[in-house]
């Protein structure tokens, strides 16, 4: 006999050693360097030193809070956005177009974008001033105004990548056959009812995918936070850049790294467990 | 041109066995149709005999060759896909070509066949043409165009009109029928539709479950049923089977007392009838069995007759002037040399005549 | 009625969302030195002006920046096909023992913020000789578009009939003419859509590339590093560049997007 067995298994080898290298060997090493001191030693020093910083407290309370402002926000906007281009009929490819380009900015573009806006002689300033609520240019990106900081890196981010999430759920809406829905309407549920009854639940896959990636990539927010704020608003992951780049220290910033890592999977878990329970209480 | 043999094929996929020792062989410039229900591995046998799929057992033969290790491409066959796998990027005149062109063969020698295959399928105008701007019948007839180009010693076909609506698969038949008569190519062609295999065939292997359970010319196969299976599965309405009580050599329906040609294994016996094979009376008639019409289905040609024999249904086919209303009860005599009888448990006719 | 005009209302407000500040950022990398720092702004532009691109990339590095990144995107590009391509065949053509196995890690690797396994591969990257290189922030980068390239690329695949691959193997191919001669021709826009959505992604990743070089600094790295100590008008021209490429691939890749996501979901 021919045997064709080992094909797949010669075609997935380079990609499965290229992950076991770039994947699995550098996160069992980030967890490694978190807990080893510089002589090698078994420590929880830098978990210490972190917890001891200044910064880490408050990287700790804006990383989450805005992952928790932000992604919520993004999901109804990309929600909604994806309902209503089902309701246009002319135009629908301009506005998918359109709607999709934030996806290919990145997030240091996008914070320099909002920075243009947000800064002392920005664009905000002179509109306010167009308006005549103020009269000479308001600093809003200083250490003294972390609200307004917070307020723009949330702008800049939903600006950026709600797009993400709207793909996500188009392509999900893609999948429900239309059937459904009109089976509903034949039995005299209200476009309202039908949304909740009908595409939510079937929407779940889609919305669980979007969900958790966005979360991971909230909870490595950096490059926005960075050309807007500096660090007047510190995050984790701009915690961990500044003790590796800065501080010259691995062991603080693999550290750092650890903890965005260990909130990404229970993020991840929290997510797989709360919709799945869902989806079995539906049927 | 060449024959095939396949011997003892078995094949598995996880639990599910496909083919049971399925052997077979079709004589050198025979068209054979493997008929069956989806299912019964008729699809995988001939791809195991083209080399898309490995048997775990057994060995094919194409004329003189052993062919059982070799690849699809060093087989010389060729093969027409159900979904017709008309190359999209390319124009219908290299679609055609593309096997003579693996071939490397000679410039004069690829333009000619392509334009006799062409020819032939009456495709000769649309060479330049791609698939997208054909029809599925003018892809179909692309599809069997670039099989016969590369002359190849077996044709083997899967298929290749189920994706055509009726009108067009009834055209396409008759037009395949006069073509590979034509051509004279050993062709080996997979469908479930018993009309299809009916007109094509020099002669039908009937398949289920995985086994060859007649293989035999189609008339053949249509009178003479190996078992109740294959007089179910061909025919349409399919022949009726009917319990019957046995004494001595004699099986007994009412006034009618038929002779068994074989020993009977048992008390009863089954009686195999086709429904055209029946004929109806108004009135008694002697050496007849009566039935109550429960339907009648005009179908132009005939009626179609439901019918209640005791605790059994039949069906029967009356000529379309015949006065009958359901409810009624009507006397029957069977064709006395039409009958089969078979094995009630087994289901496997008692012995051929 | 009334409704149609409330949909077409609200969908235009979305679209002067995503694109106003564009064009705000365009308006103020086409402006000269003193209409950046001019207050109060208008909305359009005053007087068109290269001066602030001209100056932006008059800096020193900023060549060099742009160099980097276009190597470590095209790197990016070619290793994520060669290995995402294969395995999506593998996984589209073949059923055999460890696909789920391997579509689970390719999902995990989704479920993990990659670019912060950048420091570990830091101190790596240093004893192997390719820290501060562009092959070793484009092997980080492989690393965050190859799950895509294989999820993506499967699709694709899976999408040609593998009967046309049997046709041509019955013609007279082995699997590699077959692949060649058929499946390649018909994948290759899709594959090209692929390739640029991973040359995006390496385009526009800044915390590795920070990260992993030092001299050798990517587009987004050197941009990153030097917003501290550099005058608005180069941050703006800076942003406004980091754009324009993404804005052009997105409207080459736009007809696959949700193929790509589509099937990515599942």
């Amino acid at each position: 006999m021919r045997s064709e067995r080992y094909i797949p298994y010669v075609l997935i080898l380079p990609s499965v050693l290229f992950l076991l290298f770039l994947f699995a060997w550098p996160l069992l090493e980030a967890l490694l360097l978190s807990v080893r001191g510089s002589g090698g030693q078994w420590t929880l020093e830098n978990f210490q030193r972190m917890a001891a910083d200044l910064y880490f407290k408050d990287a700790l309370k804006y990383t989450l809070l805005l992952t928790v402002v932000i992604v919520p926000l993004q999901v109804v906007m990309a929600l909604g956005m994806a309902m209503l281009l089902g309701g246009i009929s002319r135009g629908r490819d301009l506005f998918l177009y359109v709607w999709t380009i934030p996806l290919g900015i990145s997030d240091l573009a996008a914070g320099i974008v909002w920075l243009a806006i947000f800064t002392e002689r920005g664009y905000l300033n002179s509109f306010l001033q167009g308006i005549g609520v103020i009269q000479q240019p308001q600093l809003w990106l200083s250490y003294e105004t972390p609200t307004m900081i917070f307020v723009a890196v949330v702008a800049a981010e939903v600006w950026r990548a709600t797009a993400i999430v709207f793909v996500i759920l188009v392509a999900g809406l893609q999948l429900i056959p239309k059937e459904y829905s009109e089976a509903a309407e034949v039995f005299g549920a209200t476009p309202w009812q039908r949304f909740w009854k009908v595409t939510l639940p079937l929407l779940m896959p889609s919305l669980q995918v979007a969900l958790i990636l966005r979360t991971i990539l909230a909870l490595e927010v950096f490059a926005v936070v960075v050309a807007l704020g500096g660090r007047n608003l510190p995050v984790l992951a701009g915690e961990a850049y500044y003790w590796y780049n800065a501080y010259q220290n691995p062991g603080v910033a693999a550290a750092y790294s650890v903890i965005i890592l260990g909130i990404s999977v229970v993020a991840t878990m929290l997510y797989l467990r709360l919709m799945r329970s869902k989806r079995e209480g539906a049927a | 041109m060449a024959s095939i043999r396949v011997e003892n094929i078995e094949k598995t996929f996880g639990k599910f066995k496909a083919l049971n020792g399925v052997s077979l062989e079709v004589r050198d410039q025979e068209f054979v149709v493997l008929l069956g229900p989806s299912g019964c591995g008729k699809t995988t046998l001939l791809r195991i005999i083209a080399g898309l799929e490995q048997a775990e057992k057994g060995r094919v033969w194409i004329g003189d060759r052993d062919v059982t290790e070799l690849p699809p491409r060093a087989r010389k066959i060729a093969m027409v896909f159900q979904n017709y796998a008309v190359f999209p990027h390319l124009t219908v005149f290299e679609n055609i070509a593309f096997g003579l062109r693996m071939q490397k063969a000679t410039p004069e020698k690829l333009r000619a066949n392509v334009e006799r295959a062409a020819t032939l399928m009456h495709i000769e105008n649309l060479l330049e043409r791609y698939p997208a701007q054909l029809s599925g019948g003018q892809r179909q007839r692309v599809a069997v165009a670039r099989a016969l180009a590369v002359e190849p010693e077996v044709l083997l076909m899967d298929e290749p009109l189920s994706n055509l609506d009726a009108l067009l698969r009834l055209e396409m038949r008759a037009e395949l029928k006069r073509l590979l008569a034509e051509s004279r190519t050993t062709t080996l062609y997979v469908t479930h539709d018993q009309v299809e295999a009916m007109s094509l065939a020099d002669r039908i292997a009937v398949m289920n479950t995985g086994y060859v359970v007649q293989y035999d010319e189609p008339m053949k196969v249509y009178q003479e049923p190996a078992n109740t299976f294959v007089g179910g599965f061909i025919g349409s309405p399919p022949m009726n089977f009917l319990k019957v009580r046995v004494e001595g050599q004699q099986a007994q329906l009412q006034s009618l007392s038929l002779k068994i040609p074989t020993p009977a294994p048992g008390p009863e016996v089954l009686l195999g009838v086709r429904p055209e094979d029946l004929e109806a009376y108004l009135e008694p008639q002697p050496q007849s069995f009566t039935a109550e019409v429960l339907v009648v289905e005009p179908l132009g040609p005939h009626l179609l007759l439901t019918l209640r024999f005791g605790q059994q249904l039949l069906k029967a086919t009356v000529p379309p002037d015949f006065r009958v209303r359901a409810g009624q009860t009507l006397w029957f005599k069977p064709q006395p040399d039409r009958l089969r009888w078979l094995d009630p448990g087994s289901g496997q006719a008692l012995a051929a005549r | 009625m009334n409704l149609r005009v409330l949909y077409m209302l609200l969908a235009g407000v979305l679209v002067v969302w995503v694109l106003l500040p564009i064009f705000l950022i365009a308006t103020l990398a086409f402006s000269d030195r003193s209409s950046v720092f001019a207050w109060p702004k208008g909305l359009l532009p005053q007087q068109f002006s290269l001066e602030t691109i001209a100056f932006f990339f008059g800096v020193e590095g900023v060549w060099k920046a742009i160099r980097n990144s276009l190597t470590v995107a095209a790197m990016t590009l070619v290793f994520s096909v060669l290995l995402g391509a294969p395995a999506g065949y593998a996984l589209a053509r073949y059923r055999f023992a460890g696909a789920d196995a391997y579509r689970l890690l390719i999902l995990m690797t989704r479920a993990f913020p990659l670019a912060i396994l950048a420091i570990p591969l830091a101190v790596q990257f240093i004893q192997l000789g390719i820290y501060d290189t562009a092959f070793g922030v484009a092997l980080v980068h492989t690393a965050l578009a190859l799950p895509f390239a294989v999820l993506v690329t499967s699709s694709l695949f899976l999408g040609i009939p593998k009967e046309l691959e049997e046709a041509a193997w019955t013609l007279g191919c082995d699997r590699i003419q077959a692949f060649l001669r058929v499946v390649l021709p018909l994948a290759l826009p899709g594959l090209a859509a692929t390739a640029i959505f991973a040359f995006v992604i390496s385009w526009n990743e800044v915390f590795a590339a920070t990260l992993l070089t030092l001299r050798e600094r990517t587009l987004p790295a050197f941009l990153l590093t030097s917003l501290n100590d550099s005058p608005l008008p180069f941050r703006f021209a800076g942003g406004f560049f980091l754009i324009v490429p993404a804005l052009i691939f997105i409207f080459i890749i736009r007809r696959y997007l949700f193929t790509l996501w589509g099937i990515a979901n599942r």
